[in-house]
């Protein structure tokens, strides 16, 4: 079975692994690298659980190769905050009872992650259609937009 | 559902990439950002021999103005495209109609000749392209050719792309100084291919429409320009009925089918509907002379 | 906002129990260390891939497993004889008369009854190796008449079943007073067919088992992503014969359930029959399609129904014929009667309804088999009733709220006794309408509602009443004459030598936030702090018997049991450390894990306690360390149950081009008895809200005329996103049940109920001009555009709504 060397980083720690040309970045992360934060949900790029940063834009690893990934920069929900010391968005979404089951969570911080990064995000219409790739089934949405907005709006008290 | 194996080609130029293209035949097939193409893999709906991952032959997101057209390098992901002030400024409908195209993950990955290429009747680019007689640049072992896009979409997920064929760049012409554009489609989900969309151009001189642009996505095996009614508006006032009875005109020129999303009447229905909208859009952007 | 009732339910209470109690859960998902099924890598897994029926009903002619055999990776590939070698058939049994239960094999033997039944497992490395396999097997088939349509398959001109001799496999009816009489009386009579569209669940987590066989002990452990360990666990010693010291379910993290996850399936069973078979864990992670088109589905019914008024709207009369589609077999335990039959309870609903009759037949179908689903029946019952109720309002010219206020079930007359025979304990139907409305602002919308259409804009304003029951005890089976018990529930509380709490239920909490609402009634009844108490949940090994977590239950049944189990150990820790503290029981009080003479500074930590209880022999005299236990057991048992009532109300407006219906504003007023966590119960709202919109308006499970499933993807079937749900206002009342230990009534379903009913009744609304019948769900934009092209020319004629 052919398989390919690779090298990359994933929340800062760098791998070097031999992959299967066909292994999705998802398995890769989940199997191989043993981070089970990113969830598959679809496999085919609807649900948005297994979104993960990709040279910090948010990508679905079930519809990315590991090969594709050589000499790339990941970071997955493992590489935000931790348990005792959470990222600022992970509060909010603490705060706010964001979630419930928690199955779409990592992949929801990861694409709010990026929203935030490249969307004023000053209208809840705004927020809403950003995450309109990421399905949950348990919150119906409301709190997950009641988070974001608040870590929306405090984001904007960092910068000024 | 796991994608079946396949041998993993990453070239470094667009001669390497064509030559694989070559050695493999229609067992290949190229990756960019692999938004289309990974689902049809992990359904195990397309099997490829060979995967040819064109992601080093060019630098993304390559757009720049030259002699009246912008031209976009092939690896132009969906999100440059999007944030293009270039784009923005010079192709305004194009920059619009990105505004539909899936999700931000989505158009982080997916390139512009990706998205041509795979040919989904109901997406944006295809249709864009179409529009305003995109020029679609191919390069094969030996030759480069240009393909009008109104030529280039064969079927559904089907173009005039030899399997040794690879797409290098599109020139989109720009809209003339003054034109107005509108651009509206219908999803029953935000970010799900519409069921019906429709793309507007017009210029317009002293209250009358000199060049008019229908093209309609969704409704049909490719995107399709809507001749008859741009027909019937050029040279009018643009008024309520005119757009009526170009929107009427717009529905009996398409002859969609049923799926499980739609029937036949409902599409033909709201590709009517969103070209009236889309036609109101564009005059009401275009510096058309009228007071 | 929501927030501001919550917060006002904080003020009134400040004890632990009605806190808004941030969850234990959080941390661990936020960050990616839950540990769900697929997360767990047993050493030497192994993974399967099903070959699945391509047929909707067809005999399986012969089976070519050769080529896949010698496959890389292949460590064998299995057809039924082979599980059937280990294994007991399974059966869902019940007592209830006109029932026919079905055998549903773990891989199909002979025959195959719908698109998507597991044919052939193959076992392999990985589950790429497998699925590659799998590809390799060849089934050929000899096809048989299709049986896709309930109506068409009432007739029995081909049979699913051979051995049942009838498609109709449940039938069931419902009758009390003179409704032909009373139908003959009446001023008017609405009625229609309504047809509510097949559905599934689609958690976000997909259906995933990993068995692992221990050779040392004998013994078996299940890693399932169930919402039912201790049911799959007694199943599970039935089929394999195995006592349940060696044999145990655990539902780890679990990514959400609806329902879905609430059954045995034959995965489960192939599983568990191939690790003993090869001793090595066997893992199958079901993907997307699968998902879609093999988990249980459910909301498939035709309901014809009449619904008879006086002139002042009192209701006189119900009559009703539901037939359910159920699919292909009888699910285990819940039976294919489940949801039809409770389409029939619970169409009554809320109001005075002296006359009624219902009857059902559940009819099997070329399809998944029709499991529990949010709501259970009751999605469906409320919106056929509150759709007549709409229909009535308009032929009597008056207000659809009004019409509601004067037959729903007053403060007065409970409990009662509903037109199906379902007690309902006092609860507040009254006062759930008229908040509802208030929080609305109805009467100025209606003004809006007014001033929009004049503009010729299609704005609507629905509303939708119902009540169900919740947490029901064992008086009343939670489907009709099962044989498993699922009336009761146990915890045991201990603190252990440490000090620790731990407390252990057969629950399975999978995103109700059980751990956190649980802790909190176990610290508020025992006196300690919430995040001194550790909850053990979803593993069978935890308690004697338990089934799980569904059927909205789990806060009245578990919490009950937290409660009395908690209120036996606080004595016994108070009388040990009577001995230390040297004082009356009665003059010892226990808070914050703090045990203290009242009146006193005289105090000893619970850690001091369990030391001195289990350690320090000397402090505590040996016949009452010997009497005493730091551990405590209780089961509770409601009995009946008791009712949870709700109204809600939405706004819809229908662009009149495109057909596409945006929901605008969205209330709900829900009595919810005494509130352990108002966040979490705000988002059990929510979170069946979106489920009940994607109900009306967006989800549908597809066949094509042959059976072939069509929506065997996300992309064609649409579980709504953000940016299609709305915000939402929730309203909690706090009539606190007098059914119940400690005042709870369930809650989880309940937005799933009422939504899909008060979105169709927005939408009539707003298309009233137009006379145009909502009675089927979905209402797509196709659909709509359909129904007013169909109407439109016969504008004008006079089309009244019978």
């Amino acid at each position: 079975m052919e398989r390919i060397g690779i090298t990359l980083t994933v929340n800062g720690a760098a791998y070097e692994r031999s992959v299967e040309p066909r292994r999705l970045l998802s398995d890769f992360l989940r199997d191989d690298l043993r981070l089970t934060g990113t969830h598959v949900g679809c496999e085919h790029g609807v649900c948005g659980a297994c979104t993960v940063l990709l040279d910090g834009d948010s990508v679905r690893s079930c519809l990315t190769f590991a090969v594709q990934c050589d000499g790339a920069s990941v970071r997955t929900v493992e590489g935000l905050g931790e348990i005792g010391a959470l990222d600022p968005l992970q509060e909010s979404f603490r705060k706010h009872h964001a979630l419930q089951c928690g199955f779409c969570t990592p992949g929801m911080l990861m694409t709010a992650m990026d929203l935030l990064a490249k969307y004023p995000l000053s209208t809840d219409d705004e927020i809403r259609e950003g995450l309109s790739g990421n399905l949950c089934r348990c919150t119906g949405y409301v709190n997950i937009v009641n988070a974001i907005r608040e870590a929306a709006g405090a984001r904007g008290t960092d910068k000024a | 559902m796991k994608p079946p194996a396949f041998s993993y080609f990453a070239p470094e130029t667009v001669e390497e990439a064509t030559a694989r293209l070559a050695e493999y035949g229609d067992d290949a097939k190229l990756i960019a950002g692999g938004q289309s193409l990974v689902p049809m893999m992990n359904f195990r709906l397309v099997s490829p021999a060979a995967l040819i991952d064109i992601r080093k032959i060019a630098p993304p997101d390559a757009i720049e103005e030259s002699g009246g057209h912008v031209r976009i390098g092939a690896l132009t992901r969906h999100r440059a495209l999007e944030t293009s002030p270039l784009i923005a400024h010079r192709i305004p409908v194009l920059a619009a109609a990105m505004g539909h195209v899936a999700h931000l993950a989505i158009r982080n990955r997916g390139t512009i000749g990706g998205s041509l290429c795979h040919a989904d009747p109901a997406a944006e680019l295809p249709a864009i392209a179409v529009l305003l007689d995109a020029r679609i640049h191919a390069a094969r072992r030996g030759g480069v050719r240009t393909v009008d896009a109104g030529a280039f979409f064969e079927g559904a997920l089907w173009t005039a792309l030899e399997d040794d064929e690879i797409v290098t760049h599109i020139d989109f012409p720009l809209l003339p100084p003054g034109a107005g554009w509108g651009f509206h489609e219908f999803a029953r989900r935000h970010g799900d291919f519409g069921l019906a969309g429709a793309a507007v151009t017009v210029s317009g001189s002293a209250g009358r429409a000199s060049e008019v642009r229908i093209a309609l996505l969704g409704v049909g095996e490719t995107p399709v320009r809507a001749h008859a009614a741009e027909d019937l508006l050029t040279g009018s006032g643009f008024e309520p009925d005119e757009i009526a009875a170009a929107a009427a005109a717009v529905r009996d020129g398409l002859d969609p089918t049923d799926d499980l999303h739609a029937s036949a009447d409902y599409r033909r229905h709201l590709a009517g509907v969103l070209a009236e909208r889309a036609l109101a859009d564009a005059w009401g952007r275009a510096a058309n002379g009228a007071s | 906002m929501s927030s501001q009732a919550a917060g006002a339910a904080d003020v009134a209470r400040p004890g632990i129990v009605g806190a808004r109690v941030q969850r234990r859960e959080d941390p661990r998902l936020l960050t990616g260390r839950g540990a769900y099924v697929d997360d767990r890598k047993a050493d030497g897994t192994v993974h399967v891939a099903f070959c699945r029926s391509d047929r909707a009903h067809a005999r399986i002619a012969r089976i070519d497993t050769a080529e896949a055999r010698q496959a890389p990776g292949v460590l064998g590939v299995f057809t039924a004889g082979d599980i059937d070698a280990v294994a007991r058939p399974i059966r869902a049994t019940s007592n209830m008369p006109d029932y026919r239960a079905t055998e549903l094999e773990p891989l199909a033997r002979t025959k195959v009854r719908y698109v998507g039944e597991p044919v052939v497992a193959v076992v392999a490395e990985n589950r790429y190796l497998a699925e590659d396999a799998a590809g390799l097997v060849s089934v050929d088939y000899d096809p048989l008449p299709g049986v896709t349509d309930p109506e068409s398959a009432l007739e029995d001109r081909a049979l699913l079943h051979d051995e049942a001799g009838t498609n109709i496999i449940a039938a069931r009816e419902f009758a009390r007073g003179d409704v032909d009489g009373a139908m003959a009386d009446a001023a008017i009579i609405v009625e229609d067919r309504f047809r509510i569209r097949r559905k599934t669940p689609s958690a976000i987590e997909n259906r995933t088992c990993l068995a692992e066989f221990e050779a040392g002990r004998q013994a078996l452990t299940l890693h399932a992503s169930t919402q039912v360990p201790g049911l799959l666990r007694d199943a599970l010693a039935e089929i394999f014969d195995l006592p349940g010291r060696r044999l145990r379910v655990v539902a780890p993290d679990v990514g959400g359930g609806f329902g879905a996850k609430a059954s045995l399936y034959p995965e489960e069973v192939v599983v568990c029959a191939l690790t003993m078979r090869l001793g090595r864990p066997v893992k199958w992670t079901s993907d997307r399609m699968e998902d879609l088109t093999a988990t249980t589905q459910a909301f498939d019914e035709i309901v014809r129904a009449k619904l008879a008024l006086e002139p002042d709207g009192r209701i006189v009369a119900l009559d009703a014929d539901v037939i359910g589609d159920v699919g292909a077999y009888s699910i285990y335990p819940w039976t294919a009667s489940l949801e039809p039959v409770q389409v029939v309870s619970f169409l009554p609903g809320p109001y005075r309804v002296q006359n009624y009759r219902g009857r059902v037949r559940a009819v099997a179908t070329s399809k998944a088999p029709m499991g529990p689903y949010r709501g259970v029946g009751r999605p469906i019952s409320t919106f056929v009733m509150e759709r007549l109720v709409d229909m009535a309002a308009r032929r009597l010219a008056m207000d659809p709220a009004e019409l509601r206020a004067r037959n729903l079930v007053r403060d007065d007359e409970f409990p009662y006794k509903s037109g199906s025979g379902i007690v309902w304990d006092r609860s507040g139907f009254q006062e759930c309408l008229s908040s509802a409305l208030d929080r609305f602002g109805y009467a100025q919308r209606r003004t809006e509602q007014a001033a929009a259409r004049n503009e010729g804009r299609l704005v609507g304003i629905g509303i939708a009443s119902y009540a169900e029951l919740t947490g029901i005890g064992s008086r009343i089976s939670a489907a009709p004459g099962m044989p498993i018990n699922t009336g009761t529930e146990r915890a045991t509380i201990e603190i252990d030598s440490t000090g620790a709490v731990t407390a252990a239920f057969g629950i399975a909490s999978h995103g109700q936030g059980l751990e956190t609402t649980l802790a909190q009634i176990v610290a508020e009844e025992l006196g300690v702090r919430v995040e001194d108490v550790e909850i053990i949940h979803g593993d069978s090994a935890a308690v004697p018997h338990s089934t799980g977590t569904y059927a909205s239950r789990s806060t009245v049944l578990a919490g009950g049991a937290a409660t009395l189990s908690a209120r036996a150990l606080r004595k016994q820790a108070i009388e040990a450390a009577s001995y230390i503290l040297e004082a009356a029981d009665t003059d010892i009080e226990m808070r914050d894990g703090i045990i203290s003479v009242a009146g006193t500074d005289s105090s000893i930590t619970l850690r001091e306690l369990a030391r001195a209880f289990y350690s320090e022999m000397r402090r505590i005299p040996k016949e009452a360390r010997e009497s005493l236990e730091l551990s405590a057991s209780a089961t509770y048992d409601p009995f009946f149950g008791t009712t949870t009532g709700a109204t809600h109300v939405a706004e819809v407006e229908i662009d009149p081009q495109t057909f596409g219906v945006t929901v605008r504003n969205y209330v709900v007023a829900e009595d919810c008895g005494r509130i352990v966590n108002p966040m979490i119960v705000d988002g059990q709202v929510h979170g069946g809200v979106a489920q009940g919109i994607g109900a009306a308006l967006y989800e549908e499970v597809i066949h094509d005329e042959n059976g072939q499933i069509l929506t065997g993807s996300f992309v064609d079937y649409v579980v709504p996103s953000a940016a299609e749900i709305p915000d939402m206002a929730v309203i909690h009342l706090e009539t606190e049940s007098p059914s119940t230990l400690g005042g709870y009534r369930g809650m989880g379903e309940g937005g799933t109920i009422g939504a899909p009913a008060a979105i169709a009744n927005a939408v009539a609304d707003a298309l009233s001009a137009c006379n145009a019948q909502i009675n089927e769900l979905p209402i797509t934009p196709d659909r709509l555009f359909r129904l007013i092209r169909d109407v439109e020319p016969r504008e004008g004629e006079s089309k009244n709504e019978t």
